[in-house]
C-alpha cells in the first residue's frame, strides 16, 4: 500500500456512564466524590490505516462507535488508550454550521467559521466567492443567518466546511443535508477531492453511496473492528449480518 | 482574532446607541457611586498629588474602570466553555482562543472606556499624557491577570457548575475589599486605630494588602488623577500577581484542555 494518511493504532476510548451525577462542589466538598459511575468501552482496540488518496468508509449499527472514532480522528476527544498518526492539515465536518453566530450576516460568518476551522483571512478571501456560490445563498449573504432557512443553513455551513481544502477531510453523516440538486454538488466536490489525491474518511448509513464512493471500508460493531478491506466486500459483509429486508439501497 | 470580533460585533447588534451602551454601566454606577458615597457618606479621597485635581467622580472612575474590567472578564469568563458547549464538541480549535476572545473583547471596551475618561482627565487638569506608556503597562498587566483567573474558573465551571454562582459572590465581596469607592487611606487610619489583631502584631492592613487589587487599583489612580511615580512595591506586587495568575490559569487549562470535550 502506498503512503499512509491516518495509522489510528490500537485506539481506545472509554466513557464514563454515570448512574449518579452531582456536578457540584458541595458533593465534591462533602462525600469527597462528583459521581458513581461505570466504564463503557466505546472503542475497542481499533487499529487500521487509511491510506492517502483514498475515500475512506466507516460502517456499522447505530452506537457502535463510528462517531467516537472520527471525534478521535478530529482531535476533539482524546483516545484512551493506543494513538492516532495522521499526516496533513484535517478537517472535520461532524455537524454543520455549529459555531454561527445568529447575528451576523452569511458574509461575517463565512470568515468567523472559516477561522474557526483554521484557514487564513487571505485565503478566506480567495475562497470566499467559491463558498458563495456552492452554498447557493448568495442573494441572501448580507442577511442575517438567523434568517436563513435551515436548508440555507446547512448548506452554507457546508459551503465553508469543504472549501477548507484540508489534506484529511473527516465527514459525518453530512451528505443527507440539502436537496438532491445539493446533494449532487457534494458527491461532484469529493469526487475532486479524491482526483487531487486527498483523502475522505466518512460514515454514512447509506450502504449505496459508501459502496460507490468509497475504495476502502471499516466495519464496527460494539466498539470493535470487525472488518477491513475493501469496501465491496466489507459493505457485503455488513449487510449479510443484518437481517434480510431491513436495509434496502 | 476572528472569535473576539464575533463578540464584538454580535454583541451591540440591533441597538441603537451600539458602542455606547459599554458607557452605560460604568456611568450610571459613577454617579450612584457619587451621589451616595461622595455626596452622603462624603468620603473625602483627598486632592491629587501633584495634579491638584479634586472631584470625586473623576477619583471614582480611576478605580472604578479597572474594576469592571477585572469583573466583566471574570463573570463573562466563567462561563465561556460551557456556553459553547456545541462549538466544543463539534469542531477543534485551540480552546483557548474561547475565553480569550471574551479577554479581546473586554479589552476593547475598556480601551474605549479609558480613552473616554482619558479625555474627560485632560479637560479637568490632570497632566495624563506623559504617563501613557505606563499606564499602558499596568493595562496590560491587569489584563494578564484578569486572563489567568478566567481560564482558572473557565475550567473550573466545566467540572463543578456552581463555580458561576460563587463566582458572583466573591466579586460582589472583592468589590468591596478593592479600594474602588473608597481610599486605602481610611483603612490604614481605622486599621491603625484598631491594632493588632487577636494580640499579634498583624494589623488588618497587612491582610488587607495581600488583595493583588488593591495594588492595581492603586497604579491606576497614582498614574491617571495623582500623576505621579507609583511606589516601587506597588509594582512588584502587580507584576507577580500577574506572573502567578496567567502560569497557573495556563498550566491547569493546558491540563484540561483534552477532556474538555466529553465533560462537558
Amino acid at each position: 500500500m502506498s503512503e499512509l494518511a491516518v495509522r489510528v493504532d490500537r485506539v481506545s476510548k472509554t466513557f464514563r456512564m454515570y448512574r449518579e451525577r452531582n456536578q457540584t462542589l458541595k458533593s465534591a466538598i462533602m462525600r469527597g466524590r462528583t459521581s458513581v459511575h461505570d466504564t463503557f468501552l466505546a472503542l475497542d482496540d481499533v487499529t487500521f490505516d487509511v491510506p492517502v488518496g483514498s475515500t475512506f468508509g466507516l460502517i456499522g449499527s447505530n452506537g457502535s462507535g463510528k462517531s467516537t472514532l472520527l471525534k478521535c480522528l478530529a482531535h476533539i476527544y482524546s483516545p484512551s488508550a493506543g494513538s492516532i498518526v495522521a499526516t496533513g492539515r484535517v478537517a472535520a465536518m461532524l455537524e454543520v454550521g455549529s459555531g454561527f453566530h445568529s447575528e451576523l450576516s452569511g458574509r461575517e460568518n463565512i470568515f468567523l467559521n472559516g477561522s474557526i476551522l483554521g484557514m487564513s483571512k487571505k485565503e478566506l478571501t480567495i475562497k470566499f466567492d467559491e463558498i458563495v456560490d456552492f452554498s447557493g445563498v448568495e442573494q441572501f449573504i448580507d442577511q442575517p443567518v438567523k434568517n436563513y432557512s435551515s436548508g440555507m443553513y446547512v448548506r452554507l455551513g457546508f459551503a465553508i466546511a469543504i472549501n477548507v481544502n484540508p489534506d484529511i477531510l473527516v465527514v459525518d453523516e453530512v451528505l443527507a443535508v440539502g436537496d438532491a440538486e445539493f446533494q449532487a454538488k457534494c458527491k461532484v466536490k469529493f469526487e475532486d477531492y479524491r482526483m487531487a489525491g486527498k483523502t475522505v474518511i466518512l460514515v454514512s448509513h447509506d450502504l449505496h453511496s459508501v459502496r460507490t464512493m468509497c475504495d476502502q471500508a471499516a466495519w464496527l460493531s460494539h466498539g470493535k473492528l470487525i472488518e477491513v478491506g475493501v469496501a465491496h466486500s466489507v459493505v457485503a459483509a455488513y449487510r449479510k449480518s443484518l437481517p434480510s429486508p431491513a436495509v434496502g439501497d | 482574532m476572528n472569535l473576539t470580533m464575533r463578540e464584538i460585533r454580535g454583541k451591540y447588534r440591533r441597538t441603537i446607541f451600539g458602542q455606547l451602551w459599554s458607557l452605560a454601566n460604568p456611568l450610571a454606577l459613577m454617579l450612584i457611586y457619587t451621589v451616595v458615597f461622595g455626596f452622603i457618606l462624603r468620603i473625602e479621597p483627598g486632592k491629587g498629588d501633584p495634579s491638584g485635581l479634586d472631584s470625586f467622580a473623576l477619583w471614582l472612575l480611576c478605580g472604578l474602570l479597572p474594576w469592571t474590567f477585572f469583573a466583566t472578564v471574570l463573570s463573562q469568563g466563567v462561563g465561556s466553555l460551557v456556553g459553547n458547549q456545541n462549538l466544543i464538541q463539534k469542531v477543534y480549535f485551540p480552546r483557548i482562543l474561547l475565553p480569550l476572545s471574551l479577554v479581546g473583547s473586554s479589552v476593547y471596551n475598556w480601551l474605549f472606556e479609558m480613552v473616554v475618561l482619558l479625555i474627560a482627565l485632560t479637560i479637568l487638569g490632570s497632566f495624563v499624557l506623559p504617563w501613557l506608556p505606563l499606564l499602558l503597562v499596568i493595562m496590560m498587566l491587569l489584563a494578564v491577570f484578569a486572563t489567568g483567573i478566567a481560564l482558572l474558573v473557565s475550567v473550573a465551571n466545566v467540572f463543578f457548575r456552581d463555580t458561576q454562582y460563587f463566582l458572583s459572590i466573591i466579586l460582589q465581596i472583592w468589590f468591596l475589599l478593592t479600594p474602588v469607592i473608597y481610599p486605602v487611606s481610611l483603612v490604614k487610619t481605622t486599621s491603625d486605630s484598631a491594632g493588632g489583631l487577636l494580640g499579634t502584631p498583624v494589623i488588618f492592613i497587612d491582610i488587607y494588602q495581600l488583595n493583588p487589587l488593591v495594588h492595581f487599583v492603586e497604579v491606576f489612580r497614582n498614574l491617571l488623577y495623582d500623576n505621579r511615580w507609583p511606589e516601587t512595591a506597588d509594582w512588584v506586587w502587580c507584576m507577580g500577581a500577574s506572573a502567578v495568575s496567567i502560569s497557573l490559569g495556563l498550566l491547569v487549562f493546558r491540563r484540561n484542555e483534552r477532556l474538555l470535550a466529553e465533560s462537558l
